[in-house]
């Protein structure tokens, strides 16, 4: 069985309400628009127009914009009302982080000048006071393509890993970076000037030691970056939320959901959770370039919040994911996700004796993809069931994975002498 | 019932002298767009203004908001204007040449109703505008004279093959607008029906057709009251936009075959040259034949099936005087179950790959609309008078025969008649 031959192509578009509404005359190639809004530069929800590949008219706009996003503007107008009303300034929104903290941003790249270069342009155009380094790590230095591009951005600092993996990467770029506070990113984003700033805003509170934002999807040109979008996509909502500590931790019966809470394509962490005895680095054995292609950030988040911090989402700091264009690439993405969820669970299972992990593996994953599946049986949703058939083929290969993984890790050593 | 018009940004006014009516219902406005109903006792004759306002807060405070909100987005600057500016927001209105427009009237011997109709046209606050009286078969030449006499600024064509789709197609070939805006010998049009639509076809380039919002004019009789509570002709206050997907292998019939939901004949607008591409009306449809209705839907769903768009814009108001006799009333629910059918089996025939689509619709819609109806008044006998729903019942059956019988009758005419040709004004104007 195979996605029903949808030709429908969909437009991703901003506006920004700074300035009244305008019309939205370059969209006659797509047959739907997703409308991200913006005001003041913070994205606070999306509404979507099927256009029929027309021109869609300001009145249109509005109405539509009016009508998906009606609770969240006005809520966005009295937040803003009973701020202004406020002479301190001192509801969580305003704090700021001292300016003279610095911060360095790592982008692991492996072999994607292109990506790598547009990412670059946006992180040199940040709007920030503070001090901030960039460190590009190399996960394939044998290629060649990753240093002419940092030779054209002066000040990128270039580090490389040889042992592949996206968690070695990452962890050499936080081993190397001097900021007190390290921002995780990708080589297939791009950003706005101002998401540094919002991304690092929350650090202001002790407690916090990781903050990620919103992931956006940058097109939605093909039928496989509009699967990726419905099988969950990357972003974590417009709503901002803090997940305060164990409390959160330990209300689960079931497993801690940690993979709802974003992941490192945009984040940021308090570079003294690496030296922390209880969580460390990246577990390397996780995430792509590994046999268990992901989870690494997961498991760094359910570290965190075993020892007790806070993780904030904060959808102001947003960023723009290229999803894999081609069906080929996201069969293999979501195999991928799907080992790693897997093995994500086990390793909590052995590592930290989390007896929840069972509970996810053996009731509540196999019950989801049934209803999935049912679900599209009924015409319900737009997610074939050949992909609930890949994750599902994922998930079962997910164990086999992890021991490849330990195997290949305990040959190549870890990051640092010792997790 | 009295029906009232309230406009949200003038002030309040307790409405009195309601000493015949137990109840009142008031038409909501703001910035002239129609936005809801509120329904409200009368007490010693009279509905006093705070009742009223509290009334329209209590039921409708989110609609005003978001009408305000979505004005306030075509603010200058949307994100510095505070909550409490919201109601000073100017109402967005749209600055491009507008285009020409023809009001089409086609009538046939309802002189009274029609002077009535005219009037509400001369106050229409739109240029430039044509407004074409088509007489369809007059047995008189009472609407002639009242055109001469009492509107010599209009224009009266007459149409002498009978049935209401004739007259249409006769308004195509004399009407010198861009747009065609028709209505009826029993609606009074809002002052700003025509500016209504005409802004919504400048705005929107690639909408062809629109329908509009249909209340009713007064609510006297037990038969107009019920005729409200059957369904009426209004559908709803959001615009609403219909387009059909068929590159992506959307059914028409089965998403949009049921096309009285977009509106009724009373209150439609098309782009003339959309008619060069998908032609005219039917004219073995409506009025004056024997499937006595249906023409309109007929065309609602031939925009759609042919590809192009149709917008419902409540803000494009007219008022209809519903049947005030109760036998009136049973007759146009007959007539409406026969025209529905007509066109379900019209469009079925003229395409065949909609043809499951419109079996199935024609068979659920008698199940869902008629027989579940019909079951339901023998529980509650109270909830609507059973020999509607039977002579409703009775025309869907009757519709199904009537489509051929009306195909061939209308060859007969164009026979006897021979191609519609373009009248001109002073022809016309020797012959009343």
């Amino acid at each position: 069985m195979s996605a029903p031959a949808r030709p429908s192509t969909v437009a991703v578009r901003t506006v920004d309400l700074r300035d009244s509404v305008q019309p939205l005359t370059d969209v006659r190639d797509f047959r739907s628009v997703q409308i991200f809004v913006l005001w003041d530069g913070r994205a606070i929800g999306s509404a979507w127009i099927d256009n029929h590949y027309q021109p869609i008219s300001a009145a249109r706009l509005r109405e539509a914009i009016s009508s998906w996003l009606f609770g969240k503007l006005l809520k966005t107008m009295l937040a803003r009302e009973l701020a202004s009303n406020d002479p301190g300034g001192s509801s969580g929104d305003g704090a700021r982080l001292p300016v003279d903290i610095p911060v360095s941003i790592v982008v692991a790249t492996r072999d994607r000048p292109d990506g790598l270069r547009q990412c670059l342009r946006c992180l040199v155009a940040q709007a920030s006071p503070r001090p901030v380094e960039i460190v590009v790590v190399d996960n394939h230095p044998a290629s060649g393509l990753t240093p002419p591009v940092i030779a054209e951005f002066p000040g990128v600092v270039l580090v490389q890993e040889e042992r592949r993996g996206l968690a070695y990467a990452r962890n050499k770029g936080f081993l190397a970076s001097r900021g007190a506070i390290v921002v995780a990113t990708d080589d297939d984003v791009t950003m706005p000037p101002t998401w540094l700033e919002d991304l690092v805003a929350p650090f202001a509170d002790p407690e916090v030691m990781v903050v990620t934002g919103n992931v956006l999807p940058r097109e939605l040109d093909t039928t496989a970056q509009q699967l990726f979008e419905s099988y969950g996509g990357l972003g974590r909502g417009f709503e901002s939320f803090r997940v305060v500590d164990g409390k959160w931790f330990r209300r689960f019966r079931a497993a801690v959901p940690t993979w709802k809470l974003g992941g490192t394509a945009n984040a940021a962490f308090r570079a003294t959770i690496f030296d922390h005895p209880n969580i460390g680095l990246l577990d390397e054995a996780l995430g792509a370039g590994m046999p268990t292609g992901c989870s690494e950030d997961t498991y760094l988040f359910y570290k965190v919040l075993k020892a007790s911090y806070t993780i904030v989402y904060e959808p102001a700091a947003y960023v723009w994911h290229k999803h894999r264009r081609d069906m080929a690439a996201l069969r293999r993405q979501i195999y991928d996700y799907s080992k790693g969820h897997v093995a994500y669970h086990l390793t909590t299972l052995l590592r930290d004796r989390d007896l929840r992990a069972l509970v996810r593996l053996g009731y509540e994953l196999p019950w989801a993809h049934l209803w999935r599946i049912w679900t599209r049986i009924r015409r319900k949703g737009p997610y074939p069931v050949s992909l609930i058939l890949t994750e599902i083929a994922g998930n079962l290969n997910g164990p086999w994975a992890l021991f490849q993984a330990r195997r290949l890790v305990r040959r190549q050593g870890l990051s640092r002498g010792r997790a | 019932m009295k029906l009232v018009d309230i406009e949200l940004t003038s002030p309040t006014e307790t409405i009195e002298r309601l000493e015949e009516y137990d109840a009142l219902r008031a038409l909501i406005r703001l910035h002239g767009v129609p936005i809801a109903w509120v329904r409200m006792p009368v007490t010693d004759g009279r509905c006093e203004a705070t009742a009223l306002r509290q009334a329209v807060l209590d039921r409708h405070q989110w609609v005003i908001i978001m009408h305000l909100l979505r004005d306030t987005l075509g603010a200058s600057r949307p994100t510095e204007v505070s909550l409490t500016a919201l109601l000073g927001v100017p109402h967005p209105t749209f600055s491009a040449p507008f285009p020409s427009v023809t009001v089409a009237v086609c009538t046939r011997d309802r002189a009274a109703d029609l002077a009535q109709c005219l009037e509400a046209l001369t106050a229409l606050d739109y240029d430039p505008l044509e407004v074409l009286v088509v007489d369809n078969a007059p047995k008189t030449d009472a609407t002639a004279r009242l055109v001469a006499d009492q509107f010599p600024h209009f224009r009266y064509v007459r149409e002498p093959r009978p049935g209401l789709d004739w007259a249409r197609n006769r308004a195509i070939l004399e009407a010198r607008g861009e747009i065609i805006a028709y209505t009826d010998d029993d609606v009074i049009v809002d002052r700003g029906w025509v500016r209504a639509i005409a802004a919504l076809f400048a705005e929107h380039p690639d909408a062809m057709a629109v329908t509009g919002l249909v209340v009713p004019y007064e609510l006297e009789t037990e038969a107009q009251i019920l005729f409200e509570r059957y369904g009426g002709f209004g559908r709803g206050f959001e615009r609403k936009w219909y387009r059909v997907d068929s590159r992506a292998g959307q059914k028409t019939a089965k998403l949009h075959g049921g096309s009285g939901k977009f509106g009724t004949g009373a209150n439609m607008a098309y782009r003339r040259i959309l008619f060069d591409r998908i032609g005219g009306f039917d004219p073995a449809l409506d009025i004056g034949t024997v499937t006595n209705g249906g023409g309109d839907l007929e065309m609602f769903f031939r925009v759609l099936k042919e590809g192009h768009a149709l917008v419902y814009e409540p803000a494009a108001l007219v008022r209809h005087r519903h049947r005030r006799e109760y036998a009136q009333l049973r007759t146009q629910l007959t007539n409406n179950g026969i025209g529905f059918y007509s066109h379900l089996v019209r469009s079925a025939l003229a395409y065949p790959d909609e043809r499951g689509g419109f079996i199935r619709l024609g068979v659920w819609w008698f199940w869902w609309w008629s027989l579940r109806r019909l079951l339901i008044s023998f529980r509650h006998p109270s909830s609507f008078p059973r020999d509607l729903i039977l002579a409703e019942l009775w025309g869907s059956l009757v519709g199904l025969s009537r489509y051929r019988k009306a195909h061939r009758r209308a060859a007969d005419i164009d026979a006897a008649f021979g191609p519609p040709e373009r009248v001109t004004v002073s022809e016309v104007s020797v012959s009343s």
